[in-house]
């Protein structure tokens, strides 16, 4: 089982200044969605946003703990 | 733990995003996607109506796995390639088939009704197969 409040501690590491915000898609813990907004994704394609925020979370794929992560990014405004 | 990527289905990959235009490695058949995820680009790419190649990733998913890793530093599935370049996955394709972005990189007219759908029609066109 993910543990919500360290995914959202491993994106915030990975990316100083980001809010985030992880939410469980089926109560499992193992399919989640992280909403990110970040400074670092100004310029940034949307599939390299995505990337930022999967490096960071990619741990938890490789244990299998996570199975499938949603990502939703934004750059603040 | 990922290990290298086997050489010939690499190349067999790259041959086939440079083959088609649009590219969508799924879990499953446009007919019958096996993945929530892989479904929602499916009825994506049924909306804005364009031709399209499909992989079923299952039957050799970690392999696959690893050749997209080397390819595009993605890992998971379903990944759309358009033009020989990875999109991405159902959340991005869904965003930009919202905004336009999609249609615009299709090189085809954004449908007048651009919604993410809840139930959508099956899919029409043929699958590939990886031998």
């Amino acid at each position: 089982m993910a543990n919500l409040a360290e995914l959202k501690g491993m994106i915030e590491a990975a990316l100083p200044g980001a809010s985030v915000e992880i939410s469980d898609e089926t109560g499992a813990g193992d399919h989640l969605r992280a909403t990110v907004s970040a400074p670092q994704f100004e310029g940034l394609s949307r599939i390299d946003q995505h990337r930022l925020v999967k490096a960071a979370a990619k741990e938890r794929f490789d244990d299998g703990t996570i199975h499938a992560l949603s990502v939703k990014t934004s750059v603040p405004s | 733990m990922p290990g290298m990527a086997d050489p010939e289905l690499k190349s067999k990959v790259e041959e086939l995003i440079g083959a088609n235009p649009v590219l969508l490695f799924m879990k499953g058949t446009p007919d019958m996607p096996r993945c929530g995820f892989s479904m929602r680009v499916v009825q994506v790419l049924d909306q804005v109506d364009v031709e399209y190649g499909a992989i079923d990733v299952l039957p050799a998913l970690q392999p696959l796995r690893e050749v997209t890793a080397e390819i595009s530093d993605w890992q998971t599935f379903p990944q759309l390639y358009v033009n020989g370049e990875l999109i991405g996955g159902a959340d991005i394709v869904e965003e930009m088939f919202e905004s336009g972005e999609l249609a615009e990189a299709l090189g085809v007219e954004q449908p007048a009704v651009a919604q993410v759908p809840q139930d959508g029609p099956p899919a029409q066109s043929p699958p590939l197969q990886i031998e």
